[in-house]
């Protein structure tokens, strides 16, 4: 069943391809072959090919076959809007493309940069690899949003999923564009129930996402731009702690902070930070090995954490 | 389970110029380069043999050869060129061009925006992504970069993050990526005679073994048989701890909290990062983790 489905549309393809003038669809269905049935039968198979390879993005021209029997339409597929045209794409380019392709590995993304790839491929450019760089990116879990959304981005429909946050769970969102910043994906657009733009880290998404039927449900405005949406990190202040590191030990911090006053059994340093959290968990990662002295604020947040392990 | 009549086209309408550019391509390979088994590559050959155009004789077949696995294109009738790409196809080489395009500081930056301009002028598509990173390529990315291409084995002074000490080895570097945010090497480490991964930033320093050949032996597993697994319960204000170790992570049900399983992991630094979640991170199993957590715990209140 499926075999003759696509040897059909393999044949279909093929004859509007070839054919110069547009085909009428009588000469169609007796012609091209896999067309079997009453006459009925033959042109709603038809209808439905028509429909398929355009879902392909295969573009079926209708065009009127003779001007004295303009009832009946022509069909054609134009080799100049089937064909990939890239005339003057080197080989240096399509190894960049084989290269920054290879970066989604199983990831949903994959599939289509690798089909991509393949066509890129059959055009006849001698292929080259005279690149030393190998640095790549990898990707975990969230990646397997990115089509669905993707797409809803594309048709302007809404979607609705649920997010890992400690106020609101469900959410209901425009999504404008998808972010890779910092090392992570985000999804940023408009937040429907607070009518306020939001950014969502991708890996807090719980479970699926839906997307609406409806396209055109939402417009995205023209002076739209990402990076004024995105939280400035680098403008957190920076203060200074004083810690007391054990001799020998504490080599990560140690070679980022200032050596203030050797001693015996413990070095003070000074150390700069900038997230109070993390910085708190790299003072604990090292044990009994590593002293805050100042700030004294710094130091019962630090006994809040510990006691919070005891507890 | 069965694949569409649609998706089957769709590759077998790719599948003939892809042959007649590479013309005598054996099926493995074809069946690889299109993520197929060989047999579903068989049968569309199979299939693509009895397409053509009207009149299907012969002379109006797809006329190709396949000989001891080696495939041949001799007429593809109307079918010399590859289709159009889609959007899907032309987003996720856009983006993967951008992502690319962060990771470098030389002068392929520059390529890499030319080539996106060619691209989006022969075929205009609305690109969803945004790429914004700042790259970071230090000295020593590019020489570990050449290291793997030459397969050159190095000498590096490491600082260990889950032991507090510094360390010298002889590596063969394998791999080099990024991931939240971090850099990682993988390379085959001569004195744990195992594959290891280490951040780049805590590399000290870096030099070529001239002439030295490393042989590693692949495929061994470091993981030992027979440990306890280890379960963690973790609150949703410690979900960075999940973000940070999805690699290590083997189950994670999510609930008010996430209940986590995780592979073999080096003890002492899951000991001390728990700790520094104070008290966000339970530890089910094993019993003597959680013990040693609260005596770390008790350790450092000691010291005030």
């Amino acid at each position: 069943m499926s075999d003759a489905k696509t040897e059909r549309l393999i044949n279909l393809t093929l004859a509007l391809l070839a054919t110069k003038r547009y085909l009428k669809k009588a000469e169609i269905l007796t012609n091209v072959a896999g067309y079997e049935g009453s006459q009925e039968a033959k042109e709603r198979m038809f209808e439905r090919d028509k429909d398929d390879l355009r879902s392909l993005g295969i573009e079926i021209e209708v065009g009127d076959l003779d001007v004295f029997f303009e009832d009946e339409p022509g069909y054609r597929i134009p080799q100049k809007s089937y064909e990939l045209d890239l005339p003057d794409l080197t080989s240096r380019e399509l190894a960049l493309l084989s290269i920054a392709s290879s970066f989604w590995n199983d990831s949903v993304l994959a599939p289509s940069a690798q089909s991509g790839i393949r066509k890129l491929q059959s055009l006849g450019i001698p292929a080259t690899m005279d690149f030393e760089f190998r640095m790549k990116y990898r990707f975990d879990n969230p990646t397997q949003l990115l089509d669905q959304i993707t797409k809803a981005i594309i048709s302007r429909s809404r979607i609705n999923f649920s997010y890992d946050s400690t106020s609101l769970k469900a959410r209901h969102l425009e999504p404008y564009r998808i972010v890779f910043w910092n090392g992570y994906w985000y999804l940023i657009g408009m937040d429907v129930d607070r009518q306020a733009l939001r950014l969502f880290k991708l890996s807090r998404f719980l479970g699926d996402i839906t997307v609406s039927k409806k396209k055109k449900e939402f417009e995205i405005p023209s002076n739209f731009n990402v990076s004024d949406y995105l939280p400035k990190e680098d403008v957190e202040i920076i203060r200074t702690a004083k810690v007391n590191i054990r001799k020998d030990l504490g080599i990560l911090l140690r070679e980022r902070g200032k050596l203030i006053k050797p001693g015996e059994d413990f070095d003070t340093y000074e150390l700069n930070y900038e997230n109070e959290t993390v910085f708190l968990r790299e003072i604990i990662w090292h044990g009994a090995n590593v002293k805050i002295l100042e700030p004294v604020e710094l130091q019962s947040q630090l006994l809040n954490l510990v006691g919070g392990v005891l507890t | 389970m069965s694949e569409s009549a649609l998706d089957r086209t769709a590759r077998a309408l790719d599948l003939i110029p892809y042959l007649l550019e590479h013309q005598g391509i054996s099926i493995p390979e074809l069946a690889q380069v299109f993520g197929v088994s060989e047999k579903q590559i068989n049968d569309d050959l199979i299939l693509i043999h009895m397409c053509g155009l009207p009149g299907y004789t012969p002379l109006e077949l797809i006329e190709m050869y396949y000989e001891d696995g080696y495939v041949t294109v001799s007429d593809p009738q109307s079918l010399k060129r590859p289709r159009r790409m889609n959007r899907s196809e032309m987003t996720s080489l856009l983006v993967s061009l951008d992502l690319l395009k962060s990771l470098r500081t030389d002068g392929i930056a520059k390529e890499i925006e030319d080539l996106k301009t060619k691209l989006l002028n022969s075929l205009s598509f609305e690109n969803p992504y945004v790429v914004i990173a700042d790259a970071k390529s230090p000295e020593i990315v590019e020489m570990l970069e050449r290291a793997i291409t030459r397969a050159s084995a190095l000498r590096i002074v490491y600082l260990s993050g889950t032991k507090d000490e510094s360390s010298d080895r002889e590596i063969l570097p394998l791999e080099i990526y990024q991931a939240n945010n971090h850099t990682y090497l993988n390379a085959w480490c001569q004195r744990s005679g195992a594959d290891r991964t280490f951040r780049v930033d805590r590399i000290q320093s870096a030099e070529i073994i001239e002439g030295k050949v490393i042989n590693f032996k692949s495929s061994i597993t470091s993981l030992e048989d027979g440990d306890p697994a280890t379960e963690l319960l973790v609150s949703k204000r410690a979900r960075q701890f999940i973000e940070e170790n999805r690699g290590v992570i083997s189950s994670l049900e999510d609930g008010t909290s996430f209940r986590v399983k995780l592979q073999s992991i080096d003890e002492e630094w899951l000991i001390r990062t728990i700790v520094g979640f104070g008290g966000e991170i339970e530890v089910l199993s094993p019993s003597d983790l959680a013990r040693e957590v609260k005596i770390r715990a008790q350790e450092i209140r000691a010291l005030y």
